[in-house]
């Protein structure tokens, strides 16, 4: 033990500095796992303090109607037969806010709470300059807003704003309350008012999108019955019924699945810096093939040598561990507020867990891929000694090429015989018990076996693609072994000769280059797909919940406001598909529609007898000449993804009434032209008749901000029920969460390229020490310094074009699948940014090469032969 | 012809300056063969590899055919010994990846020759490895890679020819069959020939021989004639 001890010091001290990039690799990777994982851990630790808050309440019952007076009654009778020991109703609309002062022309689109003396059950509400919320803040009349909302309407506290028809005074500041929605999208700033009040604003006519919730607060004791009890009797009614525990769990589970795949990422780099790991020990081997014959022959053991090395290598992959959890202890804290969940609680840390696990991917990996390498070691023979010749060993399985015929195949048959008479069992035995490992660590990582196998098998793809290509090339460059151009001949003879290089660094290179590319792909095709932009005619203004008799007054309003394109109202309705009996998908309720991955969302569905100018039938007809008994629906076509097909029966639920329809045709709907609406259920007109609906408004509102601000006041104040989605707006909101989306994979992009190029560097500079000897000789025998530069340089820029060819494909590939099967948008060939980084990974191979052996070039000869 | 004025080598040993060649000087006229020899770690190899341009003195000039080679750059150099130099290792340093024909064929190509492989074989015959020359330096005996050696030394039929204990590895018959090559192409070709051995034998049919005794020349024996040198 002692003897190995000392061996691992004694050795490290003079090779550290060659193997300090590829812990660098194995220390970025495993400082991206801590930090990541570390980050999704506090905000899940925070939401599990926080849960109450965040749902404001132990149960919460929410429905976009409210319950009728039977069901109602059971609900009550049920309350109070449990333990509850507290009780709040609210109510969540969209609506838009107009100051009350006429001569302020604005208006905004609010998420307006109604809320109850008993708000908030849980947590408390913020408000600015200290003030304490109580509910006669907001009783008779008042309102609380938020901060923003006041320059946006050029309003102060104490004012009066408008909401339908009624008109509230500004009577604090709201900074947070419980019951928020954690990130993701809302329709403008939260509004606090007296549910009594938003009761008889007039606002909650047909069809409005309102949320009904019941906040209820229960003993843990009796929570998980009541919760069963509830959603037992509410089911039927679309009322969903969550406890705080289960919101939790669901917020977990989501923060899990993207805690794993971002890991992964991290994985993948380690992975990464795994492969240099391999390639430089297998280098490393190489060289100390006379000290392990020297050890030998001084009476070492094979497995105390194999000992020596694999503690080395394990004490090296601590240290790169060590050091990637301090740049994540050190990052952690520096990551930016907005760039995660708003919570009072939230503190930015490592986690012990992250750190543990983080650093045990790292060592893992390292050694794992260190001992194939180096169980070479068991093969050397002391009697190398007495022919002084380290090449020998290594070289040992070369055979005499025939004459002239080059690489020219002796037979595949007799090669693969020769190949597996190679084949160290041991060594193959080992290398299959290191990839099932690397599997495992890979499913480990993503939290899934199947994402884990995908990984590793993407890996063991490129790598045989690139083991190929490796192969493919020797035979392409052979015709050039007859240039008469010295430098030129012999880079092509150190690409093909055999027990060289060209596959390490085809393999190091090819998988930075190809999975750098690959993320680099996949943001820039996010971000193409995300910079939304309107197009200059497009309309962008919707108006929501015009009622049946507003009509004709909205038409006259828009008329007398000369809109570009006038405005289009079409019938809408909300329906829920509450079952399907179709050729793929069977569902016999709303649960199993869920459940089986058929469409489950609420849509807003409209009918009429045309197709619009946006639309295009792909399939069946619109409408069948012949009318069946049942009534015809069209469906868009993305909702085959979802197993919809033509002529299936899909039983809708619209305003509490089921209707069944027959799917009679499929329809392909231009997105990006919203001048008509899109709508993926287009009904016959006629079937719907009845069915309480209201309106949808599509116009371009003026462009001018203080027209279009008056526009919107105006019609407010003629139609105080009816929503105007500024489009404009919204994309302002969309772009502001998607800038935070492309900082996080730009940082990830950036951590990807960092661990690349130390990859590229590292491998390069590598094979610097088996070309010391070579060039030396060559010199010895007249070479000047730049013949040998330029070999050098030819040999690198090939096999950078080819790995980074090979891997730029692979990478195509990958951000293809990711952005189209994945994320499920379009994808496009950015064949600047592949031609730019072929080129530039080619170059820099070169550079990196020629630069790694200046001083080769430099030195004199004799040194270097002595040293051999 | 080499003329050596007031050579020295001085290493950095563990922070303090090792003389490893007491200045000297040494005139080796063309055709003249000498032998070096002396005790393990007298400094031969260094003289030898400073000769040939393989390492640079710490002072002193170093002339080859003339050339100062001292004043030259360092390609200047590598140049110069493609042209004039052949050096033969005690340990071969063949080329291990490249084939026997290959490694002969390098200094022949360097210089842009265009009968590259032609000659090569040719050379190869000349040293009796005609069959030999698509193996690798691994597949070879300690003889016949010191004769690949030797081959690739005699690739541009160089005027001078430097060889660092070419027998130290080899048997006596293979040693034997080396020396006689390297006098063979000596009588044939005129070259000046330079020999580090321990061989006694060998060092006797020089013109010359230098003993070297901690990094000074202790004696030099001419043709019978033995003087001790002092300084
Ligand atoms: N670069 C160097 N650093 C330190 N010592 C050296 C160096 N080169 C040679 N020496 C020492 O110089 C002495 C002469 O070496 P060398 O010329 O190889 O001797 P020889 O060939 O006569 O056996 C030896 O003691 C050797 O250890
Ligand atoms: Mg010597």
């Amino acid at each position: 033990m002692l003897f190995i001890c000392r061996m691992t010091l004694r050795e490290l001290r003079a090779v550290w500095r060659r193997l300090l990039f590829f812990f660098l690799c194995v220390a970025i990777g495993v400082g991206a796992i801590a930090a990541l994982r570390s980050v999704i851990q506090n905000v899940r630790s925070a939401i599990a303090r926080e849960a109450r808050t965040l749902t404001a309440g132990d149960l919460v019952l929410q429905s976009n109607q409210p319950l009728e007076a039977g069901l109602r009654d059971r609900v009550v009778r049920v309350l109070d037969a449990a333990d509850v020991r507290g009780r709040a109703e609210s109510i969540e609309t969209a609506t838009m806010v107009r100051p009350a002062d006429p001569a302020k022309a604005m208006a905004r689109m609010v998420e307006l709470e109604g809320v109850d003396a008993a708000y908030p059950l849980y947590g408390t509400v913020t408000l600015a300059e200290g003030h304490r919320y109580t509910h006669r803040l907001v009783h008779g009349w008042g309102a609380l807003v938020r901060p923003e909302l006041l320059v946006q309407l050029g309003v102060s506290v104490g004012e009066r704003i408008v909401i339908g028809r009624g008109t509230f005074e500004i009577r604090g500041l709201l900074l947070s309350e419980p019951g928020r929605r954690l990130g993701g999208f809302s329709f403008g700033p939260r509004v606090l008012i007296d549910r009594a009040d938003l009761l008889e604003i007039d606002l909650l006519r047909f069809g409005s999108r309102a949320r009904y919730v019941t906040r209820l607060r229960v003993p843990d004791a009796s929570l998980a019955r009541l919760e069963t009890q509830l959603r037992d009797l509410l089911r039927p009614a679309l009322v969903s019924v969550r406890s705080y525990r289960s919101t939790e769990d669901r917020i977990g589970d989501r923060l899990e699945t993207s805690e794993n795949y971002l890991s992964l990422v991290g994985f993948v780099m380690v992975v990464l810096g795994g492969v240099g790991v391999w390639s430089v020990t297998r280098v490393f081997v190489r060289q100390k093939l006379k000290s392990v014959a020297v050890l030998k022959c001084l009476g070492a053991a094979s497995g105390q040598i194999l000992a020596v090395y694999i503690t080395q290598v394990a004490l090296l992959a601590v240290i790169g561990s060590a050091c990637g959890l301090a740049m994540a202890a050190i990052a952690v804290p520096f990551v930016p507020p907005s760039a995660v969940p708003d919570l009072e609680s939230i503190r930015l840390g490592l986690t012990w867990s992250a750190a543990l696990q983080a650093g045990g991917v790292g060592v893992l990996t390292s050694l794992l891929f260190a001992l194939v390498p180096l169980l070479e070691v068991r093969r050397v023979k002391p009697l190398l000694l007495l022919r002084d010749e380290a090449a020998r060993l290594s070289l040992a399985v070369q055979r005499p090429r025939p004459m002239g015929a080059g690489l020219a195949s002796p037979g595949i048959a007799r090669r693969l015989a020769n190949r597996l008479q190679r084949i160290d069992t041991t060594q193959a035995v080992v290398a299959s018990l290191v990839i099932a490992a690397l599997v495992g660590l890979a499913a480990w990582q993503a939290g899934s076996l199947r994402v884990g196998a995908a990984v590793s098998l993407g890996f063991v793809g490129v790598t045989l693609t690139l083991s190929a290509a490796a192969s493919l090339l020797v035979r392409l460059v052979q015709p050039l072994a007859s240039s008469t151009w010295f430098p030129l001949r012999h880079a092509v003879l150190a690409v093909s000769r055999p027990g060289n290089q060209t596959r390490v660094i085809l393999l190091a290179v090819g998988l930075g280059t190809f999975f750098i590319l690959g993320v680099r792909l996949v943001e820039a095709n996010l971000l193409r797909e995300l910079a939304i932009e309107l197009q200059s005619d497009a309309p962008d203004m919707f108006l929501i919940d015009v009622q049946e008799d507003q009509v004709s007054p909205v038409e006259a309003f828009a008329r007398k406001w000369r809109l570009d394109g006038g405005i289009q109202l079409m019938p809408v309705l909300r329906a829920r598909v509450v079952g399907i009996r179709g050729r793929r998908l069977n569902a016999g309720s709303p649960e199993e529609v869920r459940e089986r991955g058929g469409p489950s969302r609420e849509y807003t569905v409209t009918y009429r007898d045309h197709l619009a100018s946006n639309e295009r039938v792909v399939a069946g007809e619109l409408w069948p000449a012949q009318q069946g008994s049942i009534p015809d629906v069209s469906i868009e076509q993305n909702l085959r993804e979802d197993g919809l097909e033509l002529g299936d029966l899909i039983r809708f639920d619209i305003a509490g009434r089921v209707i069944a329809a027959r799917v009679t045709s499929v329809r392909e709907v231009d997105w990006s032209d919203a001048r008509n609406g899109g709508f993926m259920f287009v009904f016959r007109p006629g079937a719907l008749a009845g069915a309480p609906h209201w309106y949808l408004g599509v116009l371009r509102a003026p462009a001018h901000t203080l027209a279009r601000a008056r526009f919107q006041r105006d019609l407010v104040a003629a139609f105080p029920n009816v929503s105007a989605v500024d489009v404009r707006e919204v994309l302002r909101t969309l772009q502001a969460i998607v800038s935070n989306i492309t900082l996080a994979i730009s940082v990830v992009g950036g951590l990807a390229l960092a661990s690349g190029l130390l990859i590229l560097i590292g491998a390069v500079a590598m094979t610097k020490f088996q070309r010391l000897y070579e060039a030396a000789i060559l010199k010895t025998v007249g070479a000047s310094g730049r013949t040998v530069a330029t070999m050098l340089a030819i040999e690198y820029v090939t096999l950078g074009a080819l790995a980074a060819t090979v891997g730029a494909s692979g990478a195509c590939l990958l951000s293809w699948f990711v952005t189209e099967q994945v994320f499920d948008l379009s994808w496009q060939l950015l064949p600047g940014l592949v031609a730019g980084t072929i080129v530039v990974v080619a170059f820099g191979v070169g550079a990196v090469g020629v630069a790694a052996s200046v001083d080769v070039l430099r030195r004199r000869p004799l040194g270097v032969l002595r040293a051999e | 012809m080499i003329e050596l004025r007031a050579v020295s080598k001085t290493v950095m040993s563990g922070g303090d300056p090792l003389v490893i060649l007491h200045p000297l000087d040494l005139i080796v006229p063309a055709g003249q063969t000498i032998a070096i020899v002396g005790p393990s770690g007298s400094g031969k190899s260094t003289l030898l590899g400073l000769m040939a341009g393989l390492d640079e003195p710490t002072t002193g000039d170093i002339i080859v055919d003339g050339t100062e080679i001292t004043a030259m750059s360092e390609d200047a150099v590598a140049r110069l010994r493609g042209e004039k130099i052949g050096f033969v290792f005690q340990f071969f340093h063949l080329m291990p990846s490249l084939t026997a024909l290959e490694n002969v064929m390098v200094p022949i190509e360097l210089r842009g020759g265009r009968d590259a492989a032609e000659r090569g074989r040719a050379l190869l015959g000349e040293v009796g490895l005609t069959g030999r020359a698509h193996h690798y330096p691994s597949q070879l005996s300690g003889g016949e890679q010191q004769r690949v050696a030797l081959a690739r030394a005699l690739a541009n039929d160089p005027p001078i020819l430097l060889a660092d204990e070419p027998t130290g590895n080899l048997d006596t018959e293979n040693g034997r069959h080396v020396i006689d090559l390297l006098f063979a192409v000596h009588d044939r070709r005129d070259t000046t020939l330079v020999l580090v051995t321990h061989d006694v034998e060998l060092a006797e049919r020089a013109d010359v021989r230098l003993h070297l005794r901690d990094g000074r020349i202790a004696r030099r024996e001419e043709a019978g004639r033995s003087v001790a040198v002092t300084g």
